[in-house]
C-alpha cells in the first residue's frame, strides 16, 4: 500500500496557552449543574423523602403507643432519627441514575473533555447529593416534631447529628458514584439499588438496640458505618447517655465513644470517595 | 503569550506510532502517524469500526493509547491532558448535551469549564447538534475535533453545517480533524485526507493528489452475467489494469492514458456481456475502493 504525503500549508499562529478553568470554578460550575439537572427533575429530592416521612408520621407514631419507650427515649423520637438511616441512603443511592442518564444521554462526555480534572465531577455531584440529604433530614425531623416527637436542641448535639448525616450522605454518594459507573444500564440500576440502600438499614439499629439482636447479628451490626451513624444522631438528638454508643463500644466514655464512632463513618466515607474517584475515572476513559 | 513564527512551524495535531488495544484484544488503531498543521483541515476517512473514533478519543484524552504519542497543540495527550483538552473542544458523533438545561445554559457551563467568560449564544433554535458546534467554539479552540458531524442529519441541516464548517476554515484559524464516511464532506471540506482502513491510514494526502492517482476519468462497467468471468476478460484483454476493482456486478477501471474511445472499443472485442457502460471523473470513494476493496458506506 502507498502512501503519498504532500506538505500541507503551514501557517504562523499566535499560541496562546489557555488557562484551565480555576478548580474552584469548576467545581462551583459542576456542582450548580448537577443542581440543575436533579431540580428539574424534582422526583429525585422528593421521593426519597415520601416513604421516610411517612414512615416517621405514619408507622411510627402507631408502633409508639403500643411500645411506650426505649430506655426513657419515646418511641416515635427513637424511630424518627432511626428513619434518617432510611432517607439518606435512598436519597443519595437513586441519586445515582441521574450519573447514568449523564452518561447515556448527557454531557458526561464532554465534561470528559474538559480542562478540569476528573475527580471534580464526583464531588460536584457530590455536594448536591450531600445538600440534598442534608435539607431531607431537616424536613424529616420538622414532620416528625409536627407529629409529637422530641428532640435535644443544643448546639452539640445538633452538631454531632449534622456530622454524621454529613459524613453518612458522603459515604453513600461514594457508594452510589461506585454502582452507576459499574453498572451499565439504569434498569440494572434500579434493580440493584434497594438491597445496597436498604439492607443496612435492617440491622443498624433503627427500631430497636442492637442489643436486641441475636449475638451474630448484633456483631454484624457494630461494622456497619449506618450503625455508628444512628447512634450518634441519637445521641446528639434524643440520647445524651449515648446508650446505643454504648452497645457498640462498651465503654462508659460517652464523647470518646461519639468521636470513635464519628471516626469510623467519615474513614468509610473517605475510603468510599477514594475508590468512587478511583473507579469513576478508570470507567469514564476507556 | 508565544507565537510560532520564530520557529520552526508546530504542527496542530502530530501523532506518532499511535496505537490502541482493548481489553480483550481488538486491535481499535494499529500505529498511525500524522500532522495536521495550524489552520489546516484534515479529515480522517474510513468505514465504521476504521479506528476513526478511537483516534479521536485518544485525541481528546477520553481513550487512553496504548502505544505512541500524540501532541495537540504541542501537548502531549498523555502527559500534559488538561492543556492538551484546554486548546481543544470536541463535537461528538451522537449528540452530547443536558437535554434538560437550556441552550444558554448548556454554554455557559461549557464555557465556565474552559475558563472563558460566558458569550452570548448566537445559535438559532432547536438545531442540537448547532448548539454542540456552538458550544465547542465558545472556548475558541485552536482545535477542533468533529466526530462524524453529520451523521444522522436530514439533508438540509447537514448542508448548513457543512457550511458551517466551510466558513470556519475561511474565516478562523481553527485546526479542524473531521471524521467521517461521507466522502463529498471530505472533498468540499478538506486540505487533506487520510483515509483509515482496519486501525492503519492507508493513504494520505490532498484530495485532488489522491483524485489524481487515479487519472482523469473512471470507466465503470456493469456485468451482466458472472462478474468474475467478466473482470478476468476484461483484465486479459488489458482493459482492466492493476488498479481496477470490482464490487458487486460493477468493475469500475480507472482509464489512465487510454482515452474511453479505445476502452469501450477494447470492451466490444472482449466478449463480456454488460447491462451498462459509464464514465465519470474519479471521486474519493474510488480512491478508497481502490485502497481497499470495500464499499465506505458499509
Amino acid at each position: 500500500m502507498t502512501a503519498v504525503t504532500t506538505t500541507p500549508r503551514s501557517l504562523s499562529l499566535p499560541v496562546t496557552r489557555h488557562r484551565p478553568s480555576p478548580r474552584i470554578t469548576a467545581f462551583v460550575t459542576l456542582s450548580r449543574r448537577r443542581f440543575a439537572l436533579s431540580a428539574h427533575t424534582p422526583r429525585e429530592i422528593l421521593v426519597p423523602l415520601l416513604t421516610p416521612i411517612l414512615f416517621a408520621d405514619v408507622i411510627a407514631p402507631a408502633l409508639a403507643k403500643s411500645t411506650g419507650s426505649i430506655r426513657g427515649i419515646d418511641y416515635l423520637s427513637f424511630v424518627a432519627v432511626g428513619t434518617i438511616g432510611l432517607l439518606v441512603p435512598l436519597s443519595c443511592i437513586l441519586g445515582g441514575i441521574g450519573m447514568i442518564v449523564d452518561r447515556e444521554s448527557g454531557a458526561q462526555r464532554d465534561l470528559l473533555a474538559a480542562p478540569v480534572p476528573r475527580s471534580l465531577m464526583v464531588f460536584g455531584n457530590m455536594s448536591v447529593a450531600v445538600t440534598v440529604s442534608t435539607l431531607q433530614v431537616g424536613a424529616l425531623i420538622v414532620a416528625a416534631v409536627l407529629r409529637g416527637a422530641t428532640f435535644r436542641d443544643g448546639a452539640s448535639g445538633i452538631a454531632w447529628t449534622f456530622a454524621a448525616t454529613l459524613a453518612l450522605a458522603v459515604a453513600m454518594h461514594g457508594v452510589a458514584e461506585i454502582l452507576a459507573a459499574r453498572i451499565p444500564k439504569q434498569e440494572e440500576y434500579v434493580g440493584a439499588a434497594p438491597p445496597v440502600a436498604l439492607l443496612p438499614w435492617f440491622f443498624a439499629g433503627s427500631f430497636f438496640p442492637i442489643k436486641a439482636l441475636p449475638a451474630g447479628l448484633a456483631a454484624f451490626a457494630k461494622v456497619l458505618p449506618l450503625t455508628h451513624a444512628l447512634a450518634l444522631m441519637r445521641y446528639g438528638l434524643v440520647d445524651p447517655r449515648g446508650t446505643g454508643l454504648h452497645d457498640i463500644w462498651g465503654m462508659s466514655n460517652v464523647t470518646v465513644m461519639a468521636f470513635l464512632s464519628l471516626a469510623v463513618v467519615v474513614a468509610f466515607a473517605a475510603a468510599m470517595v477514594a475508590l468512587s474517584i478511583r473507579v469513576f475515572t478508570r470507567t469514564a476513559v476507556q | 503569550m508565544q507565537t510560532l513564527s520564530n520557529r520552526a512551524p508546530r504542527a496542530a495535531i502530530e501523532v506518532a506510532g499511535l496505537r490502541k488495544t482493548y481489553p480483550g484484544g481488538v486491535e481499535a488503531v494499529k500505529g498511525i502517524d500524522f500532522r495536521v498543521s495550524p489552520g489546516e483541515v484534515f479529515g480522517l476517512l474510513g468505514p465504521n469500526g476504521a479506528g476513526k473514533s478511537t483516534t479521536i478519543g485518544m485525541l481528546t484524552t477520553t481513550v487512553v493509547p496504548t502505544a505512541g504519542t500524540a501532541r495537540v497543540a504541542g501537548f502531549d495527550v498523555c502527559t500534559d491532558p488538561l492543556a492538551a483538552r484546554a486548546v481543544s473542544a470536541v463535537v461528538f458523533q451522537e449528540a452530547v448535551v443536558d437535554r434538560s438545561l437550556t441552550g444558554r445554559s448548556n454554554l455557559e457551563i461549557h464555557a465556565r469549564l474552559w475558563g472563558v467568560e460566558p458569550a452570548v449564544a448566537s445559535y438559532s433554535g432547536g438545531q442540537r447538534r448547532r448548539l454542540e458546534i456552538a458550544r465547542a467554539l465558545v472556548s475558541e479552540p485552536k482545535v477542533l475535533f468533529l466526530d462524524e458531524p453529520t451523521v444522522g442529519l436530514d439533508p438540509r441541516i447537514r448542508y448548513e453545517l457543512l457550511d458551517l464548517i466551510a466558513t470556519l476554515r475561511a474565516t478562523t484559524e481553527v485546526t479542524i480533524l473531521l471524521t467521517t464516511h461521507y466522502l463529498d464532506e471530505a472533498e468540499r471540506l478538506c486540505d487533506r485526507v487520510g483515509i483509515v482502513h482496519a486501525g492503519r491510514i492507508v493513504a494520505l494526502d490532498t484530495p485532488a493528489a489522491l483524485l489524481a492517482g487515479l487519472g482523469a476519468e473512471i470507466l465503470e462497467v456493469r456485468a451482466q452475467d458472472d462478474p468474475v468471468a467478466a473482470f478476468a476478460a476484461l483484465r486479459s484483454q488489458g482493459i482492466a489494469g492493476e488498479d481496477a476493482f470490482m464490487i458487486g456486478a460493477t468493475v469500475t477501471i480507472p482509464l489512465r492514458h487510454r482515452s474511453t474511445r479505445e476502452a469501450i472499443d477494447a470492451l466490444g472485442t472482449s466478449g463480456v456481456a454488460t447491462s451498462s457502460v459509464t464514465t465519470r471523473p474519479p471521486t474519493l470513494d474510488d480512491v478508497y475502493l481502490h485502497l481497499t476493496g470495500e464499499s465506505l458506506a458499509a
